[in-house]
């Protein structure tokens, strides 16, 4: 069978300001090659525009200039379906990082060139210009969460956190009193990490990525999102949750937690929230979540 | 005056080329990167040691090498020496960045432009069999698909990895994984070759019906792999000249003062030379450097590709012969590593963390990539990105100049103009998202 067999379904990819990551794993997800049609993505297809009678639109990337907001409003006119896939899409992503007064200061006065697509001041969910049929975080999502996007996401089964997906066992008398240093130390086999004194956020995460950070010993850092129980709430909620957790799992005191909680490298995947950013955005139920 | 602009696509990232046409002759050729989003900016005030998370996101189709590059920098301020268990475990996965990308680069990017068709999931259009078309599509994900394996093994993660630390790696490998990763590489190699082997037809006939390789005027050349072979993990920066003979060698923090800088106002893209000329980076860079591969395949194919067109060799489209050269050497170099014990105690050093100046190096498929950061009471102050792709930015335009005046002429612009542009860029693979950050 060809892959232009036209009788197959149509979808899009339009690539906004991102780091192509999602692309890559959409590429590693060989399956979609003999049940779908790939009419547009930059990457990968010399075509400069989202072909008529496209179907399905998965959109990556952060809304960061002019152009990404003429693009996207243009490409979701044409499709059945839209699917923001990956944190920058769903959030604006690791270029939120530079949203506070001082950066964007320095960022909007030095970066700017006149004859290319002008900067906005802040890079912005695509959800902020367009209605979204479908949110696929992670970064990047994994090949399997592609095809689950693609094929619908009642043919996907994943547990609802990534504790559940990791199968390290959670003990009661190993308490650690501190957090580790960053990554630091020797990480113990088949041993939850807040066990090791980890700050791992699997715990309150989004499953479906089948653990692979944790597995292999890296602690979580959140790139789902919020799980069911959390993404319709405000991000304090979640914050309280890890929190408990931590306060149940070990002797670390809290304002330890709290302070790492809300450092850079958690907060780039917290932008998922809604409130987040303080512009009240539009909820993500639930439902519309991958 | 006529402005032609040429959107691009097949290449990483958002880029345009434009060119001004007077008189039937092309009087400027600008490649214009059209993205940022400001790493340098966002990353001050960030805590040092959450880098080697944060900065693989500047680009997914490079994380790897920004990953290892950051880890390095960190550990230059730290000053801590990983152990060699870390530094295979890292070459390794350079080593699968460099077959997913080179793969990438041939066979989805410009595989296409050999037979002219638009993805290589559309190869039939052109080509009479679809049968054989998608066999070639799938079986060039599964090459690209070692890498991504490779990767996922040594770094956790399959895009953004995670394993490397700074003293080290947080894991070793497994026996029975290294073992069964192993049977699978060496299950691909031949079928890698022979794709190669069908690329390399393909260029050929291509060089028939087009009459050039992409005859450019010689350059000079940087990359940071070894003399007598590739290295992925070194610690020196080399300069050749277009004769081929070494100008400069020098540690990283010191390519500042090797290499001029200077922004434009028309790219979100800055231009690196050195002493005022063009530079070129990437695999042919690599290649006029290297007096072998080490491997026995990839020997095979650089002996061939020096005995055609000699050493140093110039002619920019065969930078895509050599990513093919080096995606074989990839495949025979992780094979030997494999075949190593990988799973023992001695995965990272303890270390202190400290305030200072730090460089971190590594060969990216793309040249030589350099993570510079100051760090102040354990925050970034300032990270500096040298990148690869800016290097190649004026050897860029100066190839497309050539192109334009091979096509524009006083009675008109040949439509092959726009392929050439096309072929012209990607000969560089260039990464927009990494020049701009």
């Amino acid at each position: 069978m060809s892959v232009t067999n036209q009788s197959l379904p149509r979808f899009a990819v339009l690539q906004l300001s991102g780091c192509a990551g999602c692309e890559v794993s959409l590429l590693n997800a060989n399956e979609w090659v003999e049940k779908y049609q790939l009419v547009y993505m930059p990457l990968v297809v010399s075509t400069h525009t989202v072909p008529e009678d496209t179907e399905i639109l998965l959109v990556s990337g952060g809304v960061r200039n002019d152009e990404d907001v003429y693009n996207l409003r243009r490409a979701v006119k044409i499709v059945d379906r839209v699917i923001a896939v990956g944190t920058c899409a769903i959030s604006g992503g690791v270029a939120n990082l530079g949203d506070r007064d001082e950066v964007r200061e320095m960022f909007m006065s030095q970066a700017n060139r006149h004859h290319l697509p002008h900067l906005l001041p802040k890079s912005r969910p695509i959800d902020a210009f367009v209605d979204v049929d479908l949110y696929l975080p992670g970064c990047p999502p994994t090949p399997e969460l592609f095809m689950g996007a693609l094929t619908g996401p009642e043919n996907f089964q994943a547990s609802s956190i990534v504790c559940q997906e990791c199968g390290r066992k959670k003990l009661k008398d190993m308490r650690p009193k501190h957090l580790l240093g960053f990554q630091q130390g020797e990480v113990l086999p088949d041993i939850c990490l807040i066990n090791q004194g980890y700050l791992c956020v699997g715990s309150s995460t989004r499953g479906g990525c089948r653990a692979i950070c944790t597995r292999p010993g890296h602690p979580c850092v959140g790139c789902r999102g919020p799980s069911d129980a959390y993404i319709e709430k405000e991000s304090s909620v979640w914050f309280d949750r890890v929190q408990q957790v931590f306060e149940r799992l070990t002797d670390i005191p809290p304002q330890e937690i709290y302070d790492a909680l809300h450092s850079p490298q958690l907060s780039l995947f917290l932008f998922q929230f809604t409130d987040y950013m303080g512009n009240g955005g539009p909820t993500r139920p639930k439902e519309k979540v991958l | 005056m006529t402005t032609l602009r040429f959107p691009l696509s097949r290449i990483e990232g958002h880029a345009r080329v434009e060119m001004e046409v007077e008189d039937g002759k092309v009087v400027s050729a600008q490649f214009q990167a059209i993205e940022m989003r400001g790493f340098r900016y966002f990353m001050q005030g960030t805590p040092a040691e959450q880098m080697p998370v944060i900065v693989p996101r500047i680009c997914g189709v490079c994380s790897t090498a920004h990953h290892v590059a950051s880890v390095k920098a960190l550990e230059d301020i730290f000053e801590v020496e990983p152990p060699e268990l870390a530094k295979e475990i890292r070459e390794l996965l350079l080593l699968g960045q460099l077959i997913q990308n080179q793969a990438t680069s041939l066979f989805i990017f410009t595989m296409p432009d050999r037979v002219g068709a638009s993805s290589i999931f559309h190869m039939d259009e052109s080509e009479a069999d679809p049968e054989q078309q998608l066999s070639l599509a799938q079986r060039a994900l599964k090459v690209r698909q070692i890498g991504t394996k490779l990767i996922t093994l040594a770094g956790g993660q399959f895009i953004h990895p995670i394993k490397a630390i700074i003293g080290g790696i947080t894991s070793g490998i497994k026996k029975e994984d290294a073992e069964k990763m192993l049977s699978e590489v060496r299950e691909m190699l031949p079928i890698a070759c022979t794709l190669f082997d069908e690329y390399w037809e393909m260029s050929l006939a291509m060089r028939e019906r087009i009459g050039t390789w992409g005859d450019d005027q010689p350059a000079f050349y940087i990359a940071s792999t070894g003399r007598t072979r590739p290295q992925l993990n070194s610690d020196t920066i080399r300069v050749l000249g277009p004769d081929g003979a070494e100008r400069a060698s020098f540690p990283p923090h010191l390519i500042r003062e090797y290499l001029d800088y200077q922004e434009t106002e028309y790219s979100y893209s800055g231009q690196s030379s050195y002493q005022g000329q063009v530079l070129r980076a990437n695999s042919l860079a690599r290649m006029n450097l290297a007096l072998s591969m080490g491997t026995p395949c990839a020997d095979d194919y650089l002996d061939r590709l020096t005995s055609t067109f000699g050493k140093p060799a110039h002619p920019i489209l065969l930078f895509d012969l050599c990513r093919g050269i080096e995606m074989v050497y990839a495949f025979e170099r992780a094979i030997e590593i494999l075949s190593k014990d990988l799973d023992y105690e001695d995965t990272d050093v303890p270390y202190t963390p400290k305030d200072g100046e730090g460089y971190g190096l590594v060969e990216a498929p793309r040249g030589p990539l350099v993570h510079h950061y100051t760090v102040k009471d354990g925050l970034i102050e300032d990270a500096e990105f040298i990148i690869p792709t800016v290097h190649n930015m004026l050897a860029i335009e100066r190839a497309l100049m050539v192109a334009g005046d091979r096509y524009v002429s006083p009675s008109g612009i040949n439509l092959e103009l726009e392929k050439a542009v096309g072929r012209v860029v990607r000969a560089f693979d260039p990464c927009i998202a990494c020049a701009t950050q």
